[in-house]
């Protein structure tokens, strides 16, 4: 028991070191890529390859982008579930927005205009109608970016991208900036900037002369009257289409406008010379056109009959069998509430970024072994100096282990973070090895009173590091976080168990008794 | 075996003028390239894409710099190569987005690394890092103080730091090294080092038995090797990560290297003079 009270720190470090290793590489052991979110909203692969380390984007491939939900919001709004109505309808009308751009929430007592207006002018206009907020500000609602992140997700799911990640990130600089951050891995930075580019709105219009001889627009279908979509297909034209099935509601109201606008009648039928004329149904894509279509000689009769309501199926046409995939998620997952800009984009691609862990890994042996040559041409002792480089190294394997452990994904701001820990766990070594050195060491007890005013100094300076990272850790940007992250568990771990415990190991090895 | 022996600089045949100048002087001309950059160019340093917004790409391709300069719709704003493969070049656009490379080029380009940022994006990350560099180090100063209690050792911690990490950037700015996430976050690194030996000199000098000189050479033996074998790590590793072309640690290494030299210097110059003056002259009034 005495020689445990003696030597707890090189035990520690041997009991730590032996439970890295087992994380590291015992299969099974490591947690899975599911937990990854936990750390800061980076995303985890699923670890694979010789080791239980899970890496993030950086190192693992696929794309990330960060942006912003345009709109602006007023708070402290008198809102109840009767005025709900008639403020959205106000401000709308007030601020030239349509109405679907204006949320008024009861829940929250707020208001929001999805729209890039000035937060004064909602202000305005809510106090000209005569319900004066609190504050105005840019940026929405946490239940709209919420709403925003939910469907991004499922649109993200519905193109079949796997191992997605979308999670909503505050930032405390600027006037509390708010990100919406999605991680796919795999994929390429257009690939998804396409899908979340827009707010995926699907309409269908009718495209018909109107009572004066012009053309009229009018919507017919919205994307949310929809209670199925079913996997895009091709008719028997061989053009690719999506199934969906109308509520009931909207079956109704479809059919009666086909029939009021003229599109069952004679004329109306199989005769779409868009942009030209005629009587066409337009498959609008965020207000842009993707194709135009005639009424069928078949749906017509229906429509008329009324069969349509009561079997209320029908199809969606594209141009292309990729056209019909977008317009399927889009349907599926839902137009998002309001539009986003992007901010910053990275991309790698995973052959790429896989190519990066060896040539990390040998550039960090490299470093090692200048570490270890310097030591050796200084001390020319190998007690001294295979300890410590034993030591230093054995910081980076707890470290790891760690970082198994916990699934925390691996970026190349951790690397810089295992850069800085061997750094300062060099300097800290080189100090006790000379403090214990600088005379021949007689008895344990001179060497207890060394070891302690060295331990001074490297208390002192981690407590400096560690203040000096911290702000670093807080903010959360992520980019810097992991870095600083890594430096102060380091410098903990380090200056706790791994460099006190090299003191010890030196003790043994230089004097002898005991 | 050649052994590496720190070398033993008689600091003491020196006047207090003669330690104090070189360092003061290097500190004075950083500030004027620092201060001159932010009248010519309206920054203290060259802040890259991550800070400005811009698009930026590492293409591969077997094509001459020039090929690959000419084969995208916007003209690059600047294009080198990276890593000694000869395949990969790093290509920097002002445009918020990566252009298209041109319909006609003749040329085979592969992207495989790409980044974007919004202007809005780069100033917030801006602020987010020098937030963090100025939270650093006033953190830093605030536990010198504590830690010593006294103004003079205190203050030469603190200055000496500042030195480390502003000596560096002018070196940046002159060599043309731009200040990326990875750049501050070697910066950061440097308050790390700088106090490391800092502490070191002080604690051998003020809280330990025996004459200033004794002090002062006893703690340049550490000291000494604690930064020369950074210097040695630092060099190899920027060394081989430019082979390899990862840019990130070239960068990282490249910072490290020029500060942990300049410490070197404000250590055992500055630092040992101001502890000096303290000791002899300025503990007697």
């Amino acid at each position: 028991m005495s020689w445990l009270r003696e030597n707890w720190r090189v035990a520690t470090l041997a009991l730590l070191l032996v439970a890295s290793s087992v994380a590291l590489f015992a299969p099974g052991v490591g947690a899975s890529g599911g937990s990854g979110g936990a750390a800061g909203g980076q995303q985890a692969t699923a670890a694979s390859g010789p080791t239980n380390l899970n890496y993030g984007l950086e190192l693992s491939g696929g794309v990330r982008l960060r942006a912003t939900v345009t709109g602006v919001t007023a708070e402290g709004v008198d809102v109840t579930v009767d005025n709900e109505a008639a403020i959205s309808e106000e401000v709308a009308a007030a601020l030239d927005v349509e109405r679907g751009d204006v949320r008024a929430r009861p829940a929250g007592d707020t208001v929001e205009v999805y729209q890039d207006v000035e937060p004064s002018a909602l202000a305005d206009a809510l106090t000209a109608a005569g319900y004066e907020p609190d504050t105005t500000r840019v940026g929405v609602t946490q239940a709209t970016r919420d709403n925003i992140v939910n469907i991004i997700g499922s649109k993200v799911d519905a193109t079949g991208f796997g191992g997605a990640d979308v999670t909503d990130i505050e930032t405390q600089t600027g006037d509390r900036t708010h990100y919406i951050v999605v991680e796919v891995p795999g994929q390429n930075a257009s690939q998804v900037q396409s899908l979340i580019e827009g707010r995926g709105e699907v309409e269908l219009w009718a495209y018909y002369p109107g009572d004066n001889g012009t053309q009229q627009n009018e919507t017919v279908l919205r994307g949310e009257e929809l209670v199925e979509v079913d996997q895009p297909d091709r008719n028997r034209q061989g053009r690719p289409i999506v199934p969906v099935q109308l509520s009931q509601d909207a079956a109704e109201r479809f059919a009666s406008d086909m029939q009021r606008y003229g599109f069952t009648s004679q004329q109306g039928i199989s005769n779409c010379q868009f942009p030209d004329g005629g009587y066409c149904l337009l498959t609008m894509l965020d207000g842009e056109e993707v194709y135009n279509a005639s009424m069928g000689p078949t749906l017509a009769p229906d429509l008329q009959s009324g069969d349509f309501v009561n079997n209320p199926t029908f199809t969606i046409t594209a141009n292309s069998m990729e056209e019909a995939r977008t317009l399927q998620v889009n349907l599926q997952a839902g137009a998002l509430p309001a539009e986003l800009q992007f901010q910053d984009s990275y991309y790698v691609s995973p052959s790429f970024a896989d190519r990066y862990k060896p040539l990390t890994l040998v550039t960090g042996i490299a470093a090692a072994i200048a570490v270890a040559l310097m030591v050796f041409l200084r001390y020319g002792e190998p007690k001294v100096a295979i300890p410590m480089v034993f030591t230093a190294l054995s910081e980076v394997v707890i470290l790891l282990g760690f970082a198994a452990v916990s699934g925390l994904a691996l970026d190349l701001s951790h690397l810089a973070g295992f850069i800085a820990v061997i750094g300062t766990g060099v300097d800290d070594l080189v100090i006790i090895a000379d403090e214990v050195m600088t005379e021949q060491v007689s008895s344990s007890r001179v060497f207890q009173s060394r070891f302690r005013k060295a331990l001074w100094v490297i208390g002192a300076a981690a407590a400096t590091t560690i203040i000096a990272m911290s702000p670093l850790a807080v903010l959360s940007l992520g980019d810097l976080r992991g870095f600083a992250l890594i430096t102060i568990l380091g410098v903990l771990v380090g200056v706790i168990v791994t460099r006190p415990a090299y003191g010890d190991v030196l003790r043994r090895l230089l004097t002898d008794n005991r | 075996m050649s052994r590496f022996e720190v070398p033993d600089v008689d600091l003491s045949q020196y006047s207090m003028r003669q330690t104090v100048a070189p360092p003061l002087a290097v500190l004075v001309v950083a500030l004027a390239v620092i201060g001159g950059w932010m009248a010519t160019t309206g920054a203290p340093a060259n802040p890259g894409i991550e800070f400005t917004g811009g698009s930026e790409m590492v293409a591969e391709s077997d094509a001459s710099q020039s090929e690959v300069r000419t084969a995208f719709e916007t003209e690059p704003a600047s294009i080198r190569q990276v890593g000694t493969g000869g395949d990969q070049y790093l290509v920097t656009f002002q445009t918020e987005t990566v252009p298209d490379i041109r319909d006609d080029a003749s040329v085979s380009i592969d992207v495989v690394q790409s980044q974007e940022v919004s202007p809005t994006f780069g100033s917030s990350t801006q602020q987010l890092a020098l937030f963090g560099v100025a939270g650093a180090f006033l953190g830093m100063s605030l536990l010198v103080f504590a830690l010593f209690r006294t103004f003079v050792p205190s203050i030469a911690v603190v200055v000496s730091a500042f030195s480390d990490i502003v000596v560096p950037v002018a070196l940046m700015n002159v060599l043309g090294i731009q200040l990326s996430l990875g750049t501050v976050a070697a910066l950061l690194m440097l308050i790390g080092y700088s106090v490391d030996s800092d502490i070191l000199l002080n604690n051998h000098v003020l809280r330990r038995s025996g004459g200033f000189w004794e002090s002062v050479d006893r703690a340049m033996k550490t000291g000494v090797t604690m930064t020369i074998t950074s210097i040695a790590a630092m060099a190899v590793m920027t060394v081989v990560s430019y082979i390899f072309g990862i840019q990130l640690m070239t960068a990282i290494g490249l910072v490290l290297v020029m500060g942990l030299t300049t410490d070197l210097m404000n250590t055992y110059m500055l630092n040992v003079t101001l502890l000096r003056w303290y000791k002899f002259e300025g503990v007697a009034q």
